[in-house]
């Protein structure tokens, strides 16, 4: 069992709220700027926290983030309740995504944000059942390597 | 602290302030507290945007500029006008008429940073099109947005073009070439750029990318705009139509006079300091990879919304449109001269702009830990009426103070006088 985390946030986040999209990340960054994290890492968690939150409001009905900042690192969870995803490896694929035309529009659904929240990442763990949600749990680790 | 007016180029006049909080609340860093009924500014928070000099009632925000008598130590004195002198006397005015009579004033030579502006346009593109580093890159032109990013968004430093911008570029140029000509040491060339910008005297003090500035000083548009508007009434009209710069290098002075010129179309150009944390909050977010460049500018509408100038920012820009389309947009300065001067890193940074964020609430993660919950708490008591009483801009920052050690909660005129406990009985009344 991993010890007990010296913060905890969490996070509620709307699916279809492309208005108040973002605002969770921007909350992450501004608390972990206070307890003085490094701004490199904080730049890589706003931009892994960034794509993870748009990808529930573009995907699923609502989902939660949580924020975990432990001695060594900072774990970032994120559920989902949606539609789920069928073929993990495809996911993955820079440039493939699942957007629609509308989305395209509003210019999302590039394929770059499961690529891009995973470059940013040390470890990146993806796990989905279709119809039913996606979670998605990537940790950062406080003297990144991954800078 | 540093001495306050050596690193920064605002003060307060303590016998003007009365202790309003019109500039404690404009204050984007929220740098500026009351204490014993006068305006302190933080001078580690402080980026030097001239807000609190723009808004203040009372005259009580003085911009540090150099003196006139700053001057007498040179022998050889250059004025370096930034375009923005171009849209100060009237639409009638040109600009080589406005040269001249700068140096009537008092210089033995005047130079227009117009031109500069127009190397630089071109050495952007070359920069574009030779690296590959994270996009967007980011305007190094206005001070305040360097200081801004520096402090703000401490991982977007390296998204800042690592070029001097045209003020520095003309004075380096500048001071070689008229040694070499006037056969003058090059110390003794004194080289002072007539701004708008409130922040120009901290960055030539204290430049963030180089050991020393190229310039010697600045003094605001105020400071020469009598002076000036009297030798242009009383001249002959001679009509000095001609100009050597183009319409590229003079829009400049207006917000979108850096993309005007560039080839590369997905540029964005934007003024004003909220909507400049805006968008750089984007960029932080990772949201805008896809623009190539971004000209951010603190003044509103750019330049010409300088806190140091005297005409109407409305007119100013529309005078500086009129002379784009009078002048044109085909550069005058030698494209060829510039790459090559490019590829030499005549314009280059010295070092890169440092992050310098600013302090976590604590030292130790954990203490900051305590402090980040405690101030959570405070927030909650508050009555986020955000009036201003206590000293602190908002009820938020005050709950910050609080956990540093700055302020107390009884600061708050609610707690002290139990007015919120008050407040919340009527409200639940009306309910």
């Amino acid at each position: 069992m991993r010890a007990e985390a010296l913060l905890h946030q969490e996070y509620a986040i709307r699916g279809g709220d492309f208005v108040n999209a973002g605002e969770s990340s921007c909350k992450i960054r501004n608390t972990l700027r206070q307890i003085g994290i490094d701004s490199e890492v904080v730049r890589r968690i706003a931009i892994a926290a960034y794509e993870a939150e748009m990808n529930v409001v573009m995907y699923a009905h609502h989902g939660k983030m949580e924020v975990n900042v432990y001695p060594e690192e900072i774990r970032l969870t994120i559920d989902d309740s949606g539609p789920g995803i069928a073929d993990i490896d495809l996911a993955m694929q820079p440039g493939y995504s699942t957007a629609s035309e509308e989305m395209r529009e509003m210019g999302f659904g590039a394929g770059m944000g499961l690529p891009n929240i995973k470059k940013n990442a040390d470890v990146f763990n993806l796990t989905s059942r279709v119809g039913k949600g996606t979670r998605l749990e990537i940790n950062i680790l406080l003297n990144g390597k991954n800078g | 602290m540093a001495e306050p007016n050596l690193v920064h180029s605002i003060r307060i006049d303590d016998k003007r302030c009365v202790g309003c909080v019109a500039c404690m609340k404009i204050c984007p860093t929220k740098a500026i507290r009351l204490r014993n009924r006068k305006a302190r500014i933080n001078y580690e928070r402080c980026i030097d945007c001239g807000g609190c000099l723009r808004v203040c009632p009372h005259g009580a925000v003085v911009p540090v500029t150099t003196l006139p008598s700053d001057l007498d130590r040179f022998k050889y004195k250059i004025a370096m006008p930034s375009p923005v002198i171009y849209s100060q006397f009237g639409a009638n005015v040109m600009p080589n008429e406005i040269l001249a009579v700068l140096k009537e004033i008092g210089f033995d030579h005047v130079y227009d940073q117009a031109l500069a502006c127009e190397m630089i346009s071109i050495a952007i593109e070359e920069y574009l099109d030779e690296n590959k580093s994270p996009r967007p890159i980011i305007s190094s032109t206005c001070p305040v947005v360097v200081r801004l990013i520096q402090r703000l968004f401490p991982s977007l430093c390296k998204n800042i073009l690592p070029l001097e911008p045209p003020r520095e570029i003309a004075a380096k140029n500048l001071r070689a070439e008229i040694a070499r000509e006037q056969n003058i040491a090059p110390e003794q060339i004194g080289i002072i750029d007539i701004t708008a910008c409130s922040a120009k005297m901290v960055s030539i003090s204290h430049p963030e990318t180089m050991e020393r500035s190229h310039l010697d000083g600045a003094i605001p548009v105020r400071k020469i705009y009598n002076e000036a508007m009297m030798r242009l009434k009383r001249r002959n009209p001679v009509f000095l139509t001609q100009t050597h710069t183009s319409g590229i290098g003079i829009g400049w002075a207006i917000e979108g006079g850096e993309i005007r010129g560039l080839k590369h179309a997905n540029s964005v150009a934007v003024s004003g300091v909220l909507n400049t944390i805006r968008i750089l909050e984007d960029v932080d977010s990772g949201r805008l990879k896809n623009i190539e460049y971004l000209e951010c500018l603190i003044c509103p509408d750019g330049c010409v919304g300088g806190p140091l100038t005297v005409e109407n920012r409305f007119i100013a820009k529309s005078i500086i449109l009129r002379m784009i389309r009078q002048f044109g947009g085909k550069k005058r300065v030698n494209a060829n001269m510039v790459k090559d001067l490019y590829h030499k890193n005549f314009f280059s940074f010295k070092w890169a702009v440092e992050p310098k964020p600013f302090p976590p609430l604590d030292k130790n993660r954990n203490a900051a830990i305590k402090k980040l919950e405690l101030k959570e708490e405070l927030i909650r008591k508050l009555p986020r009426t955000d009036c201003g009483v206590c000293g602190a801009p908002d009820c938020q920052t005050l709950a910050d103070d609080i956990v540093r050690g700055e302020a107390r909660l009884e600061d708050c005129i609610y707690i002290s006088c139990h007015l919120l406990d008050d407040a919340k009985k009527t409200g639940e009344n009306k309910k």
